[in-house]
């Protein structure tokens, strides 16, 4: 062991006299940006790439010490600070110049908005109160069309270019079908046998799945309505919400207070326990965030493993109820308070809570703005 | 100056000494995320940031093991992870909480069009897509593929342009020379404005360099053409012939542009007067190149094959066969996977962009014919010339 520490002491003094004579050169040049030791070769834009990004300072305001070796303690710092500026200024908002946290419009919809999605231009809304679907232009806020007949709409799923909206209806869930190229009119009703109460839908690439009180319902489309619907009830509880995570649907069972992992057919695979009464998850492309409703937290799971990595509390949570991620920030919505609460997605950090005038029900993003729709108030608002 | 490497060294020593001492104490504690070996000092959220992401997964479950060096090998891992979760976090299909990848054809988002749509183009917010059979070229919206207008007048449509806030098309004309279209997006759908019409014969693949229009002809010889914008019509046209045989894609790298040769089996790369600075021999009938920001994707339609090339060196990294390709005369990027059209097997095909892997095969429906293909940061745009009529894919 001495002696290979001993040659890696040797190597390290060629590798610093190199370094020296190298660096000596350029520091009496000062060739590459501030740093006086690295030299003006092939090496030093990279070298300025990171230490104009942030993601280095340096080792002083004019060493950057290139021959070092980087210990793992020091290479987190550096790829948290990659990460962290290539997501920021990769944003739609950073392009936008709007950098500010702050509700800045509200849209007045239907009766008791609740559930709510982009589809990359329009936000559209289902009006639980009122059966209606609003499509509202994300640009500038406008009501564009309202659809009527979806009777007890409480979520939304865009996918395929049409926009889909889940009913909790009873004794079995609704499924209404929206084609935005159609003028406005009725939603189509294309499944009534869904399982009881289904208060939220996902897809998964070729089908769609509703979380219900004690099942989750499998939707095939068809060319001709009804879809072809599969209702699972093994090992589900009240279920809450339901997301993808590129691979598997998860759902949350609020009686169980538990994140269910599912196989094709609606079998459970993994089972991780969350908080008290578990809400409408959010994946941000790691991590599933699962808002505990009565735990008034968050549970942070990592999808590859169903590990809980971590159970955020405070900032501002109060029943929080829904999930929505902007690819940058986690923003969850309350439903006994009128703040909204936010977290750096990255490293979990609360980024504040903010006041968005009255309680929310569920949220989505569409890049540029989070939409949060407030069922008390009939409103839609931009933060 | 030797004094200054010794009394760094002894800094090191001193460093990685408190490090030591930090991290058995706080061991104790644990307190920095699952990790008993990190201090909670400047350092953990860094930690923890890679850990959350999935960067790291630690030595073990409870140890980060700080201050040991990384070996290359295990920095490779860490800016792929990095590299991944930057950009599947980043994209917008992640914002829309759009994970999925379509699966089959039943799925597909499906709008009828025209008689034979081919290429296609994003320009941000609608797709437009040449119609060479009805020399038209469709605008279609892209959040719900809502046919908005339909410009006329535009024989042989073939590639298309988005750039300085017109949409450009070049026409394949098959017995003389290529034609140069332009549609102003903020007019009323009407007549396409002809900018030209002694580009080469069979004027195909478009691209823009920031200053000029360039066209890859891919007939009488082959010849690349490159257009000059004006203030008056019909715009200057430069043809070069030099080393050309039938040309058919063009892109753009940010520096170069470059051109496929389907009678040569090349890729050429050109300097700004249209001369070969560099020739790359891909596969057997290269068609319309895609670039990923740091290669070349070539789909090599006679062999099944798509060439890999890196831009900055013309070295071909890697030969993809498999994966379905059948026929594929097309590629596609959209920030994190590139789309190749098979329009002999009546599929796609996905890769992952950064690694090579291959993700899917996805068929389009028997006779679809799917082939022009192109993204908008959400989805993939395939035209289908399964017609008449033909369809537009949502994908």
């Amino acid at each position: 062991m001495r002696f290979r520490a001993g040659s890696r002491l040797a190597a390290g003094c060629l590798a610093a006299l190199a370094a020296l004579i190298a660096g000596g050169g350029a520091s009496l040049l000062g060739t590459c940006g501030p740093f006086t030791d690295v030299a003006a070769d092939a090496f030093c834009p990279l070298v300025l790439e990171v230490f104009y990004m942030g993601i280095t300072t340096g080792t002083t305001p004019t060493t950057y010490d290139p021959t070092s070796n980087v210990s793992r303690l020091q290479m987190a710092a550096f790829l948290s600070r990659t990460v962290d500026g290539v997501v920021r200024r990769g944003s739609r908002r950073s392009a936008l110049d709007q950098f500010w946290n702050a509700a800045t419009q509200v849209t007045t919809v239907g009766t008791a908005p609740i559930g709510v999605k982009s589809d990359g231009l329009d936000v559209w809304v289902a009006n639980n109160g009122s059966g209606t679907v609003s499509r509202v232009r994300a640009s500038d806020g406008k009501l564009v069309d309202t659809w009527t007949g979806s009777l007890g709409g409480r979520a939304v799923v865009c996918a395929g270019g049409k926009v889909n909206v889940v009913a909790a209806s009873t004794p079995n869930g609704t499924l209404y079908h929206i084609d935005p190229l159609q003028p406005p009119g009725a939603a189509s009703v294309v499944a009534t046998n869904l399982g009881d109460l289904s208060r939220a839908i996902a897809f998964d690439g070729s089908r769609l799945w509703t979380a219900n009180n004690f099942s989750v319902s499998i939707v095939t489309p068809t060319a001709i309505p009804p879809w072809t619907v599969t209702t699972v009830t093994t090992g589900f509880g009240q279920m809450g919400g339901v997301v993808f995570d590129g691979s598997h649907i998860w759902a949350t069972d609020g009686s169980a207070a538990s994140l269910v992992q599912l196989g094709p057919s609606g079998a459970i695979l993994q089972t991780v326990t969350v908080g008290a009464l578990p809400q409408f998850p959010v994946f941000d492309g790691t991590n599933i965030w699962v808002p505990n409703f009565t735990g008034t937290s968050i549970s942070i799971v990592r999808a590859s493993t169903g590990a809980v990595l971590a159970t955020l509390t405070g900032n501002g949570l109060s029943q929080p109820a829904s999930g929505a991620f902007d690819g940058q920030r986690v923003l969850i919505t309350s439903n006994n308070s009128s703040n909204v609460s936010l977290w750096k997605a990255a490293d979990l950090t609360p980024l504040g809570f903010f006041d968005v005038g009255a309680n929310s029900s569920r949220a989505c993003s569409d890049g540029i703005d989070f939409w949060i729709t407030q069922a008390s108030a009939g409103t839609l608002v931009r933060f | 100056m030797r004094d200054q490497p010794r009394s760094t060294r002894a800094l090191a020593c001193l460093v990685v000494g408190t490090a030591m001492l930090a991290g058995a104490a706080n061991g104790l504690l644990g307190i920095c995320g699952p990790f008993t070996d990190v201090a909670a000092d400047a350092f953990c959220p860094f930690v923890l940031e890679i850990f959350y992401l999935g960067i790291t997964t630690g030595t073990t479950a409870t140890t980060y093991d700080p201050g040991a060096n990384v070996t290359r090998l295990q920095m490779a891992a860490f800016l792929s992870r990095t590299v991944d979760g930057v950009l599947k976090r980043g994209s917008r299909r992640a914002i829309l909480d759009q994970f999925w990848t379509t699966q089959n054809a039943t799925v597909l988002g499906i709008t009828t069009l025209g008689n034979s749509p081919g290429l296609l183009k994003s320009d941000g917010a609608d797709i437009w897509v040449a119609d060479n059979v009805d020399g038209t070229v469709s605008r279609v919206r892209a959040s719900d593929a809502k046919l908005l207008e339909t410009w006329t007048g535009a024989p042989d449509a073939w590639g298309v342009l988005s750039a300085m806030g017109r949409i450009f098309i070049s026409g394949v004309n098959s017995s003389g020379p290529g034609e140069l279209y332009r549609i102003d997006p903020t007019q009323p759908a009407g007549a396409v404005t002809t900018l030209a019409t002694n580009l080469g014969n069979g004027a195909a693949g478009i691209a823009f360099d920031g200053a000029r229009i360039w066209t890859a002809n891919s007939l009488g010889g082959g010849s690349v053409s490159i257009i000059t914008p004006g203030a008056t019509i019909p715009w200057t046209v430069t043809t070069v012939t030099t080393g050309f045989g039938e040309t058919v894609g063009a892109v753009f790298d940010g520096s170069n542009i470059w051109v496929t040769s389907r009678t040569q089996n090349r890729l050429f790369k050109l300097d700004s007067s249209g001369v070969i600075l560099q020739t790359v021999t891909v596969g057997t009938g290269p068609g319309y190149a895609v670039f990923d920001g740091t290669n070349i994707w070539v789909p090599n339609f006679s062999e099944n094959s798509i060439s890999v090339v890196r831009a900055s060196s013309g070295l071909v990294l890697a030969t993809l066969t498999g994966n379905g390709l059948t026929g594929p005369p097309l590629a596609a990027f959209d920030g994190q996977r590139v789309l190749v059209t098979s329009v002999v097997g009546n599929r796609v095909s996905l890769w992952k962009a950064a690694d090579l892997t291959p993700i899917t095969t996805v068929s389009t429906g028997a006779d679809t014919s799917p082939w022009g293909a192109c993204s908008d940061g959400i989805h993939f745009w395939i035209a289908l010339d399964s017609g008449p009529p033909g369809q537009l894919a949502r994908f």
